[in-house]
């Protein structure tokens, strides 16, 4: 049966998720797996990329701009486009790799041999934890973000990261990268100190084999769709686990000052029997001294543990409609006064504060959508947190209430040359809210005050920023001319990566 | 200034009175492609309804529907109200679903 073929929509107005902007588009192509009810094989990555070349070729000679499209999950303008969008949220093929396929070379120790998998770029994280923990392989991902409806390929591209003190963010799962850059060009990248597929196996698939140094695959693992379209990645992955979640509140004291501004758990009464963590979160809200803590600890599962991952509203239930945010945030714009109650009403309603134990993919599973959040993300080292944390608290305190939190996240370095998560341990603060003039105003002045005190930081890409070339630079320093080049190398021809420019990278330094 | 909050909160019940939206979705959603949105008339009470029927036209190859959104906003709310419901318009917003889950290829077995 002759695989589908892409269809295309001629729809005008795109826009992101959670509704927070829109963007002008020329028309969305919907691209399907070959086969849907059959294991993914060579032949269909092959026929996959094969139906996107001839789109990318297709729009470079219209003089379109275009860019593959996963969940539209970002807050940012990362993933827009002026042209066409690919819709990759079919494209859900995934399969385990054989130890035969495995490069002789591959460094990863027996049991990281076992747990590699492709993943096709629509599968969303959801669908990711479903395979890994479920009963035929047992596996799970190191971290996740707190949510699970972005595609896995969208979320890495954007640097999305969770809170396990001993990992990094999701890309750094990715140990390759199947990248359609061109009408007539597809690369299969890896590092060099990390080689992973077989080049007999890369050589069936008919990509160029790119394994030349580590730059490229720390460039394009963290690119935001610039380089072209990533088909598939391969993924380390951990033997399955359990989280046992631990909420509880504390006073913003001395005694939780050490544990926020230095991970330190030897002296809080939270912490000081139960030991260190495996996830750890705490969520700041600025107009009181109340944190909610979230402590989630490892333990292992039975082997017959079986995940449930359903979201099921209980039919008398009462909570924000999906919409809900609009209209609150037109409101607290109007009258300031009633964010500190209102800041403190939602962290309490969206923290769940019953203790559970489930599955990585269940703990950070699926939740009930909600429209017009505003969030945006900024990193510093740890040796920076308190310093960071008490401007931020006094900026709010000075520029009035603003209906948002302050959520503190730890993550370890990435080699990704652009990753979000730079530091050697980060602290990421989330300033997550409602969507508002004054949520934005206050996301812009936090950079600025973070300048003014000459911290060093990086921002979320995937969430509202407020990058400019000179941030990046200062950011990233020599990482953002590497960055560049090898843009460069995966696509040398200037008007093939006028495809995937946008306004989002041309803003920040990083088109042409 | 309390005449004000008073004309402020009016306004506001105004213009969210007549609004609404209901969120349809399955306890693991699976959306395929984006939302696509159809602008929907019921008339006489839903006696009549154009189109006849909102068909997910965009859900192919044995694709289901992934999630369903009915809004109606102020000015569709306005005229369901100033016509007695007897023209009354909304906006139906529908996403796919994907088609199962496809089974997990490679291994060692």
């Amino acid at each position: 049966m002759a695989a589908p073929q892409p269809s295309f929509n001629p729809k005008t107005l795109w826009q992101n998720f959670h509704e927070s902007y829109k963007q002008a588009i020329v028309g969305e192509w919907d691209i399907s797996m070959p086969q849907q009810a059959a294991p993914l094989t060579v032949a269909d990555l092959k026929e996959t990329t094969v139906q996107f070349q001839k789109l990318i070729a297709e729009a470079r000679q219209k003089g379109l701009k275009a860019r593959a499209v996963g969940s539209s999950w970002s807050l940012s303008k990362a993933p827009t486009t002026t042209g066409w969008t690919f819709n990759t949220n079919r494209l859900r093929g995934r399969f385990k790799v054989p130890a035969a396929d495995v490069d002789p070379a591959y460094p990863g120790s027996a049991d990281q041999k076992a747990g590699l998998y492709l993943f096709q770029c629509g599968n969303t994280v959801a669908d990711v934890n479903k395979v890994l923990e479920g009963d035929g392989h047992k596996r799970a991902l190191f971290t996740s973000g707190a949510a699970n409806g972005q595609t896995i390929a969208g979320a890495t591209s954007c640097g999305t990261h969770g809170s396990a003190l001993g990992f990094g963010a999701l890309h750094d799962h990715i140990v390759a990268i199947h990248l359609i850059a061109s009408g007539n060009s597809h690369f299969w990248i890896e590092r060099k100190s990390r080689p992973v597929m077989s080049a007999a196996w890369v050589q069936q698939l008919g990509a160029t084999l790119k394994r030349d140094d580590d730059d490229l695959f720390n460039a394009a693992v963290v690119a935001f769709g610039s380089f072209g379209v990533i088909n598939a990645v391969v993924l380390e992955t951990a033997p399955r686990y359990l989280l046992e979640t631990r909420p509880a509140t504390a006073k913003l004291d001395e005694a939780l000052w050490k544990v926020i501004g230095a991970l330190d758990f030897s002296t809080h009464p939270l912490f000081k029997d139960a030991g260190k963590p495996y996830f750890f979160q705490a969520v700041i809200n600025p107009p009181t001294d109340e944190v909610l803590i979230m402590a989630n600890y490892r333990k292992d599962g039975p082997a017959s543990y079986q995940p449930n991952y359903d979201l099921i509203s209980e039919p008398k239930s009462i909570g924000p409609g999906f919409d809900a945010l609009s209209i609150v945030g037109v409101i607290l714009d109007k009258a300031k006064q009633a964010i500190p109650p209102f800041s403190q009403l939602a962290a309490k309603q969206l923290f769940d504060t019953k203790p559970k134990t489930g599955t990585p993919g269940e703990i950070y599973g699926f939740k009930p959508p909600l429209l017009h959040v505003a969030s945006g993300s900024i990193a510093v080292a740890l040796a920076d947190a308190r310093k960071t944390l008490e401007a931020l608290i006094a900026l709010y305190k000075k520029i009035g209430p603003v209906p948002l939190v302050l959520g503190c996240r730890y993550v370890r370095k990435t080699p990704a040359l652009l990753g979000f998560n730079k530091f050697d341990i980060g602290l990421m603060i989330s300033l997550d809210g409602v969507d508002s003039d004054n949520t934005r105003k206050f996301f812009s002045a936090a950079a600025d005050r973070l300048d003014e005190l000459g911290i060093d930081y990086t921002q979320h890409w995937g969430k509202v920023n407020a990058y400019t070339p000179a941030r990046v630079q200062k950011a990233y320093g020599g990482n953002v001319a590497k960055w560049l080049n090898k843009r460069r190398e995966v696509l040398p021809d200037a008007g093939d990566r006028a495809v995937f420019d946008n306004d989002y990278i041309a803003q920040r330094g990083l088109a042409g | 200034m309390r005449k004000l909050k008073a004309g402020a909160a009016c306004a506001l019940l105004l213009t969210s009175a007549g609004c609404m939206q209901y969120l349809v979705q399955p306890p693991q959603p699976s959306l395929a492609g984006t939302p696509q949105t159809v602008q929907a008339n019921a008339y006489l009470g839903g006696t009549v309804q154009q189109p006849a029927f909102v068909s997910a036209a965009r859900c192919r190859n044995g694709e289901q529907l992934g999630r369903v959104l009915v809004r109606r906003n102020f000015w569709q709310g306005f005229i369901s109200w100033v016509s007695l419901g007897m023209i009354t318009p909304a906006t139906v917003e529908y996403t796919c679903a994907n088609a199962g889950d496809p089974p997990v290829g490679g291994g060692d077995s």
